[in-house]
């Protein structure tokens, strides 16, 4: 039997999992959409998962979870280690290319650039509480326009002369984009405006001040974009690689971190059958009243969240 | 020489009450002391909490900064509970000292929303371009309230003595952070956000419990900042804002990561932000901008991410 490790990255667009071997191989992967069930998309990437495992020689020893729903994947899969996206995906990415020095990273609805110096994460940036300019903003654009999102790239490199688009905020970038639209400029010009608007506004603002040293890896879910791909590269001068398991790297990074953190437990595939319920609570002990959740695994509360203080440890109170 | 104020109720018999928001950070042993020495009952506000903030919304217009919110969020909880409720209005002291506008028009501010509500307000003027120190300020506030000039006199040398000895408790107590072991951040943000039980204690806290020792800009040799400020820029015109980019100067060098805490939609910090990032070469830098939103989740992801790579960088992780 040999060890495995499982990762999962639980983003606001997409739901990604893999398994590893001890040789960072990547045995099993899957990719998926979120669609605001992040209970519901773990437990189908699990199954997607499960598929071409071989569970007769490898067993999961460790798992881990990142991503904005990484407490709650967390919590259903039993992980051993809950990290942040950005660690993850710079674990993840130094692991596959040591030599990196930038990485860029747009998800649904955050983006950040990672800056590494021998394979060690040395700098980051990362977009302000605010969704402008990321996968979030492409995707509801694309809605608009009446194309897949996933078409945009295609469409994007068609054009000729993309289209200026303001992009400091999604607000003002849509009403910008209706008028484009009214005026009468071509789809393909748009659409390729768009992933202009996407790099500026990454370079203007999470960017900002940074020095963009080759080799530069682009990587989440909007890096599967020819169109942006091709933005940068003409704005930053220099080639920008996508690897084809970029969208997988914070999966990866989880799951390299599950490696290397301590803890073990091994992890069953059963999970799937398993009812898992949360439920919103107000905690009401003082003024804050915090909005606690709880997670309930077949009717049992196996963890909460959400308190500013000890007053709202709805698990800690429980255990007395 | 201010006039006597007949209509005052008679001293021993007042209650002054203090917003612990915006300026409480900066003057608050100032003010209390101050009003202890002549025998005048305070009345602090209660730490912010989630009920001041909407509270302050309510009474805020949508441009307002979430600490203003805050703000008359204590105002608020005071309204009707005291005679007076001291509300500063500071525009400078001095030239290229002004404060943000915000703080000029406060008391206004404050006269205009509660006006319908019969509480009065304790106006104290700083504006010493146009000759208005802060003793001045002190000698008016005096006078509103029926106190005589000398002994206003001996209460703001008192007040004063136990500022001066206070602030040089801070500067000590920070130093010994600095000198600390391990991982250390600067956290560069406005005293009455980083010392806000809402909003900036969370951050403080979960340094701590991520075992970071946190430095504070804004807890500084304030004559020597006011001087450093002009190696970022030598027009910086805000008095907080260049005693922070001062803190940045004198502290930068000795932590590990810089955190840059403001709230939205902070004018100043706008501005003082961009040039820290854009100026501040070999250090990671958080730019944390904070609004009335009740998740930490966001803040959370960030800053434990900017420990991580501090760590990273340590070889620690």
């Amino acid at each position: 039997m040999k060890d495995a490790y499982l990762g999962i990255d639980v983003g606001s667009i997409s739901t990604k999992g893999v398994i590893l071997d001890d040789e960072k191989h990547i045995l099993s992967s899957a990719y998926i959409w979120t669609e605001g069930d992040p209970i519901g998309a773990v437990k189908r990437l699990l199954g997607l998962l499960e598929a071409p495992f071989d569970q007769s020689e490898y067993r999961i020893v460790a798992s881990g979870t990142t991503g904005s729903a990484r407490r709650l994947a967390g919590a259903v899969v039993g992980a051993t280690m809950v990290k942040n996206e950005i660690t993850a995906h710079a674990v993840g990415t130094t692991a596959f290319y040591p030599e990196t020095r930038t990485i860029l990273e747009i998800g649904g609805q955050d983006s950040k650039i990672i800056l590494v110096e021998n394979g060690v994460a040395v700098d980051y940036a990362m977009n302000t509480l605010c969704a402008a300019g990321t996968g979030a903003f492409l995707s509801s654009q694309s809605r608009r326009l009446g194309i897949e999102v996933e078409d945009m790239g295609q469409i994007a490199l068609r054009s000729k002369h993309p289209t200026q688009i303001a992009a400091r905020c999604t607000v003002f970038a849509e009403s910008d984009l209706v008028h484009k639209i009214q005026m009468g400029h071509s789809k393909e010009d748009i659409v390729a405006g768009l992933c202009q608007a996407v790099v500026a506004n990454y370079l203007n603002n999470v960017a900002k001040g940074k020095r963009i040293e080759t080799p530069v890896v682009f990587q989440g879910g909007v890096s599967k974009n020819v169109g942006v791909v091709a933005a940068f590269e003409r704005a930053l001068h220099c080639q920008v690689r996508v690897d084809e398991n970029g969208h997988l790297m914070g999966a990866i990074g989880a799951a390299l971190l599950a490696k290397s953190g301590s803890a073990r437990q091994e992890f069953r595939f059963a999970t799937q059958e398993v009812e898992f319920k949360t439920r919103e609570a107000k905690c009401g002990r003082c003024s804050n009243n915090c909005e606690i959740i709880c997670v309930y695994r077949d009717g049992k509360m196996i963890d909460a969240w959400g308190n500013r203080c000890e007053k709202g440890d709805v698990m800690h109170r429980k255990a007395q | 020489m201010p006039k006597k104020n007949k209509t005052a109720p008679a001293r021993g018999q007042l209650t002054i009450g203090l917003p612990r928001a915006l300026l409480y950070a900066r003057y608050g042993t100032l003010w209390l002391t101050f009003f202890e020495k002549l025998g005048i009952q305070t009345l602090v506000s209660e730490p912010t909490t989630l009920e001041t903030l909407n509270r302050g919304s309510d009474r805020a217009i949508d441009e307002m900064c979430l600490a203003v919110k805050i703000y008359l969020g204590h105002v608020d909880s005071l309204v009707g509970k005291c005679d007076y409720i001291l509300v500063p209005r500071i525009s400078n002291f001095g030239v290229r000292r002004a404060m943000c506008t915000t703080f000029e028009g406060m008391y206004d501010i404050c006269c205009n929303v509660y006006r319908r509500s019969g509480q009065k307000f304790l106006a104290y003027n700083v504006d010493v371009d146009l000759g208005h120190d802060e003793m001045t300020a002190f000698f008016a506030m005096a006078g509103e309230i029926g106190v005589p000039v000398n002994e206003a006199l001996v209460a703001y040398r008192a007040a004063k003595k136990a500022e001066a000895r206070a602030w040089k408790a801070r500067l000590e107590e920070q130093e010994a952070l600095a000198k600390c072991p391990g991982l250390k951040v600067l956290v560069a943000a406005h005293s009455y956000v980083a010392e806000d039980e809402y909003i900036g204690k969370p951050i403080t806290d979960f340094l701590h419990g991520a075992g970071v020792t946190a430095l504070r800009a804004d807890i500084v040799d304030r004559k020597a900042a006011l001087k450093q400020s002009e190696k970022f820029s030598p027009t910086m015109r805000w008095e907080l804002s260049r005693e922070i980019a001062g803190g940045i100067c004198q502290y930068g060098e000795r932590v590990d990561g810089i955190i840059l805490l403001s709230v939205f939609p902070c004018g100043p910090d706008a501005m003082t932000s961009d040039i820290y990032i854009r100026r501040l070469k070999g250090v990671p830098i958080l730019n944390l901008v904070l609004d009335a939103q009740s998740g930490m989740a966001g803040v959370e992801t960030r800053l434990e991410s900017f420990v991580d790579i501090l760590r990273f960088k340590h070889g620690e992780l």
